[in-house]
């Protein structure tokens, strides 16, 4: 399989502070990419370098060919990324349902979407949906009423209803109970070959659950890129997690 | 939200004429009616698509002004100087009427200008507003500056705009052979017509997917750019519906004030909406029309009552303020928990009258 997104050479700074430095990641169509390390590592960095949210001070990322640090953030969308945030974001005024419809974003333009279709065709597909997050009791609610655990099931939900080829997870499963966490990681392998997954994780029971190929990352930098066993012998990940209790424990 | 509460409101306002046998009272309520227009047209940029737009009144203005323009070259030669003159060019000593009044001489002209210019202004400022990413008081006070150089700008340009008379003296508006006058009922049904068009075509709007997307954007703008929205775009597309409708109500406000003046799109007028459509309800377009009805209403009636002719505005401003205070959601926030409330009890009492029949349905 061919390289599908490349991240060369990436800096980041702000003000001065370099988040990225130097940056290097690929990943192969319809992998499951985990991407660890220590705070302040420059993980949630590299997923806004992906999805258009920060701009590169140096280097390229590339996606299925296309230039995506050319791209503006509704661009890179249409392109096939899609993103879910650590702090669970959707849209409280809305119902279940209507943040569902809004992710269901086949054509983005305006004129487009001056049609009425809400609630009708694509009901079972909406409903489809929300029993795969656990959500088909709450349809009509508005998302604001939802828990913290459910919201980033909602958020979940809206990316698998979003489609995107390029699916980037910010600590899915933060607030998530142990159960909610094992749902997740299966719904992530059922994902997984037809969608292209980077996952950014401190639960390392959850990443070894899910990971083909772990990717780890220490001051703005690749550190070490292997299988959970290789990254956990890996001496210089050993270093860099010193004094945070090893790996399991990040 | 439901398009029944549309319809009775129309249904209301269409019946109006039956019980109210008083021109001069018909005309005061048509104008209220007008300012509703200009409400709900807010209510849409404000209340669905997060814009709170302080320059309202700048699209209100330049429908008013269009339909103006139209009636007064109508006007008989009483009122204009040599060849169709308006009056006040005369005054002025322009010789020859300017380029930009002539295809005014048609009427279907002023009424599409009427409309479109509004939304095209509306969505050049919006291109420059939303492209750069100006949110929140910024866009208020970028919306509100623009209006206020209008204002000023068309003040001061007298013998083309009237300055600060306004263009008076108009002719009456007259289509398919139908004359509206001011205080005739045919003008009271133009207006009815017009809140239910305004009404529906926002609903529309609403309840469709693009209408949802701005909804979207309000709660959370930066999320809707990572679905493959281009925001801007839909923020300018509502701003200028919005503007459109707003247009369209300055239009109708200059039919039955048979007047446009400066003051239509002041920042007094402009301000006064944003208070209309919070006291009604900016997340509810009936709720914004009836909130401009009645409180506009009631500020005709205090503003003309002995009592409190040199307090009215004191009690306007009270009156925002429990309600922000209070009903975040405005009436239409209240009418909704009432109606939630009856709908409950009725629910409960059923509940206990069906008794344990209905409770087993229920768990299986």
């Amino acid at each position: 399989m061919t390289t599908h997104l490349d991240l060369r050479d990436i800096s980041v700074s702000f003000n001065g502070f370099k988040a990225l430095n130097g940056f290097n990641m690929s990943v192969r169509k319809g992998e499951l990419r985990c991407l660890i390390g220590p705070n302040g590592a420059g993980k949630t960095t590299a997923l806004d370098i992906i999805c258009g949210k920060v701009k590169p001070t140096a280097g390229t990322v590339t996606f299925d060919g296309a230039a995506l640090h050319e791209l503006e953030e509704h661009e890179i969308a249409r392109a096939g990324v899609g993103r879910k945030f650590q702090v669970p974001s959707v849209f409280r005024d809305l119902t279940v349902a209507e943040n569902l419809e809004v992710a269901r974003a086949g054509r983005p333009g305006v004129w487009a979407n001056l049609r009425w279709d809400l609630g009708q065709a694509r009901r079972p597909n909406v409903e489809r949906l929300a029993e795969l997050v656990g959500l088909a009791e709450q349809l009509d609610r508005p998302a604001a009423y939802l828990s913290h655990g459910q919201t980033q099931w909602l958020e979940i939900g809206m990316l698998v209803a979003q489609d995107a080829d390029l699916i980037l997870m910010d600590e899915p499963t933060a607030g998530m109970t142990a159960q909610e966490t094992r749902k997740t990681a299966e719904l992530f392998g059922r994902l997984k070959g037809k969608h292209t997954l980077v996952v950014v994780e401190h639960d390392m029971g959850f990443v070894k659950a899910i990971g083909d190929i772990i990717s780890v990352m220490h001051m703005g930098q690749l550190l070490a890129e292997g299988t959970a066993a290789q990254v956990e012998a890996h001496p210089e990940v050993r270093r860099a997690y010193l004094g945070s209790g090893g790996i399991t424990n990040a | 939200m439901q398009i029944a509460p549309i319809l009775i409101v129309c249904a209301v306002v269409f019946a109006l004429p039956l019980v109210l046998n008083n021109d001069f009272l018909l005309n005061k309520v048509a104008r209220y009616l007008v300012l509703g227009i200009l409400t709900i047209s807010l209510a849409l940029s404000w209340g669905f698509g997060g814009i709170l737009n302080l320059g309202q009144a700048m699209s209100f203005g330049i429908g008013s002004y269009a339909m103006a323009m139209a009636l007064k070259l109508k006007t008989i030669p009483v009122h204009t100087g040599s060849g169709g003159l308006p009056d006040f060019m005369v005054w002025n000593n322009v010789a020859r009427l300017p380029w930009f009044w002539e295809p005014f001489k048609s009427i279907s002209f002023a009424i599409a200008a009427g409309i479109i210019v509004p939304a095209l202004v509306a969505a050049g400022l919006g291109w420059f507003i939303f492209r750069s990413r100006v949110t929140g008081v910024y866009v208020s006070i970028i919306t509100l500056a623009t209006m206020v150089v209008l204002n000023l700008v068309i003040i001061d340009q007298q013998s083309y705009t009237g300055g600060f008379n306004g263009i008076t003296d108009l002719a009456q508006l007259e289509l398919f052979g139908i004359a509206f006058d001011a205080y005739g009922r045919a003008t009271f049904y133009l207006v009815a017509t017009c809140v239910m068009l305004s009404l529906l075509v926002a609903f529309a709007f609403t309840c469709s997917r693009a209408g949802l997307i701005v909804q979207a954007i309000r709660d959370h703008e930066g999320r809707v750019r990572y679905f493959g929205y281009d925001v801007a775009t839909y923020q300018i597309f509502v701003f200028a519906l919005s503007a459109a409708i707003a247009g369209l109500a300055g239009m109708l406000y200059t039919i039955v004030m048979e007047f446009a003046s400066p003051t239509f799109l002041g920042v007094q007028l402009s301000l006064s909406v944003v208070v209309w459509c919070a006291v009604g309800g900016r997340q509810s377009l009936v709720g914004s029309f009836l909130g401009a009805v009645l409180v506009a209403g009631m500020q005709g009636a205090l503003s003309e009552s002995a009592a409190f002719l040199e307090t009215w505005t004191l009690v306007m401003g009270v009156l925002f303020v429990l309600v922000v205070l209070f009903l975040p959601k405005g009436l239409a926030g209240l009418a909704q928990v009432a109606w939630h409330w009856i709908v409950h009890r009725r629910q409960v009492t059923q509940g206990i009258a069906h008794g344990v029949g209905r409770t087993r349905e229920g768990s299986a």
